[in-house]
């Protein structure tokens, strides 16, 4: 069925990891999404590896099109750090067919200049959406800032506002995986999304939900699957029940359905210097930095609606697929 | 021995004009690009200023790529002499160079590219706060692979500061970058503050350009006067340091210049930020990354560089003819 409305045009920075790669799967089904491009960081695993798993994930949705721009090796100051839920290839205990198409030639920062500075021209901005470390899109900030122009928002997963971190006590991960980058985004002045910890943690996939993703059956209802089991932290104390926060898709589901997320305004700084705080991000919740509320923080999520959002688009993409 | 492909990163600034021009008087250097970051100056002015000096070197077909405007990080200083600006016809009177389309850190991720792809990598002269080269390291693998050495003035060991009590102007600007680019694995010779303090050129120095020169030594010259560079109490004589002219030089007369290895870093955080801390000793667990210039030998220095300059003609299309 073709979008009552003209698609929202988006480029994806992302470093799967499975999360990432359930997000993927959800944006590629998604046609009130224009996907313009993929741009991969750093993150969860080396560049080599999410670069990888990002065109595996594209093949195995018969993405063959979109291309997949290899980004950013490394943090722009700091050591990287690697995640902790995605096991040492980034995609679970998956064995996927190696990618048939290489990365395209560009560059994902040259991509993010060249597409954005496009974008500003045409006066048709798009919407970044982050998943891992900002890296890419920061450094694409500093060779350029008049790309800002070409940027209609940035809905990005990272951060934890109101509740602890989870590489740290202080720190969410992709913030804490290049703390100075996620400075430039979050200084910028940019319009933001802040989807966070806060956020994720109220998306548990739980075993109910985990079933109803695998009653969609194919390779895709299989996959996100196993992922999810993967995912899952065995850790119900802390989380409240069985299951993992499921980060990345909570991004593009906010496109979709904005009405399923509560958000808060906020100026967010990045702590770069703190021993015990690197990475945290401090949201100015009463204007007492003077700063401009740019970012809208994500403070409550509708899980089930999100999880059935899920599910209704992965039974589309199956469809596609085998169509 | 063919000659040494060199990009020259730089923020002009009167020293960085030294450097550019001792590179053109140079067959031993290759000099494929020229690129500009905030620095001295705003990134206008400092692109407006290596135009102008590439156009007075007569090296008008030398690509100039403008970088970044302001640093990874830290609030935007510029430098002590800032108030010189950009320079005008007075001080440089030639057409300033246009720079490309092209930025500067996407020519410094392909010429590096390119040099691991060729067998053949480039070095890189850092004369400014390090931000393009910490934008392009950071990019790809192959970046810091295709980079040979970088030679960065930077640092302040036992000088101490210029721009502050515990940083020359290069590592406070953009101490992130500084801190990224030492870490990146790319081999580095540093001239610290102590270092180009050790060379002063002196008014005799400044009238033996005016006398032998032409156009270009003339306004280096010109440019030199323009800013009073000396510090007497400090120096303990009078003259003033080409501080940036001093990685051309090393990479021309690596004889002139003591060195010792060390482990070198950038504070990044807290009240001395932008210092740059060496270890020549091992006491620390970091490896040497670093050569780092101790000793300079002046006059012989001094001395090759001004009959460089002095060496090079008037550029074509000068605005200015050459008065006795």
């Amino acid at each position: 069925m073709a979008p009552a409305v003209q698609p929202r045009r988006i480029i994806i920075d992302c470093d799967p990891g499975i999360d990432d790669a359930i997000a993927l799967l959800l944006a590629f089904a998604s046609p009130e999404l224009e996907l313009r491009g993929i741009t991969v960081v750093s993150g969860n695993v080396s560049i080599d590896l999410t670069v990888r798993n990002t065109l595996q994930i594209c093949a195995l949705a018969g993405e063959s099109g979109v291309a997949v721009h290899a980004g950013c090796h490394r943090p722009l100051v700091r050591e990287p750090i690697r995640g902790l839920f995605s096991g040492p290839t980034g995609l679970g205990k998956l064995d996927l067919t190696a990618p048939t198409r290489p990365p395209a030639g560009r560059h994902a920062v040259a991509f993010l200049v060249e597409a954005l500075t496009a974008a500003a021209e045409e006066g048709a901005p798009i919407t970044v959406c982050t998943m891992g470390p900002l890296t890419n899109l920061a450094v694409a900030l500093r060779i350029n800032p008049k790309i800002a122009a070409g940027i209609e928002r940035v809905v990005m997963m990272g951060g934890a506002y109101q509740v602890p971190g989870n590489r740290t006590p202080a720190a969410e991960f992709n913030i804490l995986a290049d703390p100075h980058a996620a400075h430039i985004v979050f200084s910028s002045g940019l319009p933001i999304t802040a989807i966070g910890l806060d956020a994720s943690h109220q998306a548990l996939s739980t075993p109910e939900r985990v079933a109803m993703i695998e009653a969609v059956g194919g390779a895709l209802g299989r996959t996100v699957g196993d992922l999810l089991r993967f995912w899952d932290r065995g850790d119900p104390a802390r989380f409240a029940g069985p299951g993992g926060p499921l980060h990345d898709p909570l991004v593009i589901a906010h496109l979709l359905r904005p009405q399923a997320f509560a958000t808060r305004a906020a100026a967010v700084a990045v702590e770069l210097e703190g021993a015990l705080t690197l990475g945290q991000t401090v949201p100015d919740w009463y204007g007492q930095t003077g700063a401009a509320a740019s970012v809208d923080v994500v403070t409550e999520v509708d899980a089930d609606a999100f999880y059935g959002l899920l599910a209704e688009r992965l039974a589309a993409g199956r469809r596609r697929v085998v169509a | 021995m063919s000659a040494l492909p060199l990009i020259i990163d730089t923020d002009p600034g009167v020293d960085d004009a030294g450097a550019i021009l001792l590179a053109a008087a140079s067959p031993e250097l290759d000099l494929l690009a020229v690129t500009a970051v905030a620095g001295n100056v705003p990134l206008d002015a400092v692109v407006a200023n290596a135009g102008r000096v590439l156009a007075l070197a007569g090296l008008a077909a030398v690509p100039l790529h403008a970088g970044a405007g302001q640093p990874l990080v830290r609030r935007q200083v510029f430098g002590r002499h800032s108030a010189l600006g950009a320079f005008g016809d007075d001080l440089v009177p030639v057409r300033p160079v246009a720079p490309r389309r092209r930025g500067a850190v996407e020519a410094l991720v392909d010429a590096a590219i390119g040099g691991v792809e060729r067998g053949r990598p480039v070095t890189i002269c850092a004369l400014g706060p390090l931000t393009n080269l910490a934008l392009a390291l950071v990019q790809d693998a192959r970046v810091a692979a295709g980079i040979a050495r970088i030679v960065v003035m930077g640092g302040a060991l036992s000088a101490l500061g210029n721009r502050a009590p515990w940083a020359d102007f290069n590592m406070l600007a953009d101490p992130h970058a500084a801190a990224s680019v030492v870490r990146a694995g790319v081999p580095l010779t540093l001239l610290p503050l102590e270092a180009t303090f050790q060379a002063l050129l002196t008014e005799a120095d400044l009238q033996r350009l005016e006398r032998e020169g032409a156009l270009p030594a003339r306004v280096f010259a010109r440019l030199f006067r323009a800013s009073d560079r000396g510090d007497p109490v400090r120096f303990g004589r009078p003259g003033g340091p080409v501080h940036d002219a001093l990685t051309v030089a090393w990479l021309l007369w690596p004889e002139l210049f003591r060195t010792r290895d060390a482990a070198i870093g950038v504070a990044t955080a807290g009240e001395v930020q932008g210092h740059l801390h060496a270890d020549f000793h091992g006491v620390g667990d970091r490896p040497v990354n670093a050569s780092v210039v101790r000793v300079v030998d002046e006059r012989p220095l001094l001395d090759r560089l001004i009959a460089r300059l002095c060496a090079l003609p008037d550029p074509a299309g000068a605005l200015e003819a050459v008065a006795s």
